[in-house]
């Protein structure tokens, strides 16, 4: 018999006890793990690198209100920009209504400019890209999203529009690859398309996506900007993108201190639950310690075993709990990165799962060593019972 | 019988106890459990504690196991100076002189036959070749060869009480300290465990030291020393 062996035994005493705390300590870290990426992929949205030097111009009104596209000139002027992009949410489906991706209506001369880091532009031939720009009809779709539909490049998209009353028929130009799962879950399509298929789009873009040469350039722009516009009948709102990613979240509510609430009560619920379970299981056991240590077992190594039992449990239950909650990522990724792409991203990162399993081990560490150092601290006699 | 008083026989002694003294404590109370013990017990004794309830028999017991201390008095037990050892030293001087044998057999339930006479050896650094072969010599000597697999639910009471003999004399202890070994057993079973004990004694040498009650079950050891209230009262040569 090994160590291990007799950890493993004794903890197998009872073995629906163990399996029901394995299962809570399964559920928690699952909870936890979750939670704390969606926390990661959430922040991950509004913390985007390659938005450091992106801007957004919209209406001061709200996403629903469109801007004149010759605000274009003037933006293009400024010495901080690099590229302007008009882009517009077309909103359009695949087929099925339930088959729901993000699709746009952008400016195809300056997209590769301004989304360079998104569109992976080194895996992009320019004759594919002088393909895209001469086809009217053309448009670029990412990888995942291909993949999903079984398109390949020269297959036919017919998109339905939701918000505009057309339904172009879209000829897929370029197949793109993108660093992140969620970049590639889009399809872009000639601006011209919406503007020439819906008369009331003519001259009007629903926003502007400005690449500056340099992040400090942002706040002299944005405040040029804002105040040339001001007062006008397009007043204009201009926010880093990071900001305007933001702005998107905050409709969910404080979800950070939600999630944070929610993981501090799963921890103190689990503790105590973990404390009770391993503070009954130790407590049946006196007369066994006693004996062990009778036998020659020290207080050190009787507690050094305790711990290790509630180490391993918590330990099987947080891997478990991790692996779990890797599955589900992958669930979720797969149901919701379409229609939110940020989803797309959703994962356990490695960092996330270190902090439940160390979360999980401080936990058993802390749950079982309180009864367990009280055992051992309790004399033999007293184990055994046996005053006589 | 014979009635000479705490003369047990001649031969090094393997127990020195001086003046012992133990007290328990209940809040600011003191109770006096044994006073002024002066005991030599010789190597290869197998001495019966006897004595009414509550007369010190098992706290002696404790103390010359080494898992309580007295309040006062010296105590040496196979060559140490027990209070001069600390809790770790105690330890590991209790796996390798003394063997225990309890009345309800305290064998480890979710551990076979095998594991629990192997529970010692893991304290006592014994490789793992070298702790089968010792497990399967003590379980040998219990014949007990054909339980090795067996769990201890799945054993009788006299079959349980003899693999925690086995396990008490896997490390090959000088000292065997039993409280009621046969307390929970009946007639047939007892004197079989009895047997055993006595074989231990005669053919292997260990010195027993015995708490009971039963005057059969003293009667196989070859003194009786009786406490009453808290002290030694009589020593008593077991003639067979």
């Amino acid at each position: 018999m090994r160590w291990l062996a007799l950890i493993w035994k004794s903890l197998m005493r009872s073995k629906r006890r163990t399996l029901l705390i394995v299962g809570s300590l399964i559920l928690s870290v699952f909870t936890v793990a979750v939670l704390q990426s969606l926390l990661t992929t959430l922040n991950a949205v509004t913390n985007n690198p390659n938005s450091s030097n992106r801007l957004v111009v919209r209406h001061k009104s709200g996403l629903t209100q469109m801007l004149p596209r010759s605000y274009e000139a003037y933006l293009r002027q400024q010495p901080e920009v690099e590229t302007v992009c008009a882009l517009q949410w077309f909103g359009g489906y695949y087929q099925d209504p339930r088959n729901f991706f993000a699709n746009f209506a952008s400016d195809e001369t300056t997209l590769f400019q301004t989304f360079r880091e998104e569109f992976g532009v080194a895996g992009i031939t320019e004759a594919q890209i002088k393909e895209y720009l001469r086809d009217g009809a053309g448009c670029i779709v990412g990888e995942s999203l291909a993949k999903k539909n079984g398109w390949k490049v020269g297959d036919v998209v017919p998109l339905t529009g939701t918000i505009f009353p057309i339904n172009p028929r879209l000829t897929i130009r370029i197949i793109y690859k993108s660093p992140k799962p969620s970049d590639e879950n889009v399809l872009h399509f000639h601006y011209k398309v919406l503007e020439e298929g819906v008369s009331y789009m003519k001259g009007l873009v629903g926003s502007f996506w400005v690449r500056t040469h340099r992040p400090e350039d942002i706040p002299r722009f944005i405040e040029r900007v804002d105040r040339r516009y001001a007062n006008s009948a397009y007043e204009t709102l201009t926010e880093t993108e990071n900001a305007f990613n933001l702005s998107f979240v905050k409709m969910l509510g404080n979800i950070g201190a939600i999630i944070q609430g929610i993981t501090a009560a799963v921890v103190v619920a689990i503790l105590i639950v973990t404390g009770n379970t391993m503070a009954t299981a130790i407590r049946e056991r006196t007369t066994e310690i006693a004996v062990f240590r009778a036998m020659g077992f020290s207080a050190r190594r009787v507690l050094l075993l305790l711990l290790s039992e509630g180490i391993l449990l918590v330990g099987v239950g947080g891997c478990l709990g991790v692996l779990l909650a890797n599955l589900a990522a992958g669930g979720v990724r797969e149901s919701l990165g379409m229609a939110m792409p940020f989803f797309a991203d959703f994962a356990i990162l490695p960092d996330t799962a270190l902090v439940c399993l160390a979360g999980a081990l401080a936990v058993g560490l802390l749950a079982t060593f309180i009864p367990a150092y009280a055992a051992t601290r309790r004399p033999i006699t007293d184990g055994l019972k046996a005053i006589g | 019988m014979n009635t000479d008083r705490f003369d047990l026989g001649g031969g090094t002694p393997i127990i020195t106890l001086r003046d012992i003294a133990k007290s328990y404590w209940r809040e600011a109370l003191e109770i006096p459990v044994l006073q002024g013990i002066d005991l030599e017990i010789p190597a290869g004794a197998y001495v019966a504690l006897m004595g009414p309830s509550g007369s010190g028999k098992t706290t002696l017991l404790n103390l010359i196991a080494g898992i309580d201390r007295p309040t006062g008095g010296s105590l040496e037990v196979c060559g140490h100076e027990l209070n001069g050892l600390d809790d770790d030293q105690l330890a590991s001087w209790r796996n390798l002189h003394v063997g225990f044998i309890f009345q309800n057999y305290n064998l480890v339930p979710v551990l076979n036959a095998f594991e629990n006479v192997e529970l010692p050896l893991l304290v006592s650094g014994a490789g793992r070749r070298e702790r089968r072969e010792r497990v399967e010599r003590a379980l040998t000597l219990v014949n007990l060869t054909d339980k090795l697999q067996n769990y201890p639910r799945q054993l009788s009471g006299g079959q349980e009480q003899r693999v925690a003999i086995a396990r008490a004399i896997v490390t090959d202890p000088d000292l065997l300290v039993a409280d009621e070994p046969t307390g929970a057993l009946d007639a047939k079973n007892a004197e079989e465990v009895l047997g055993l004990m006595e074989r231990l004694n005669t053919e292997f040498g260990k010195t027993i030291v015995m708490v009971t009650h039963d005057p059969k079950a003293a009667h196989h050891a070859r003194h009786q020393i009786h406490l009453e209230k808290g002290v030694l009262d009589k020593a008593v040569e077991v003639n067979r």
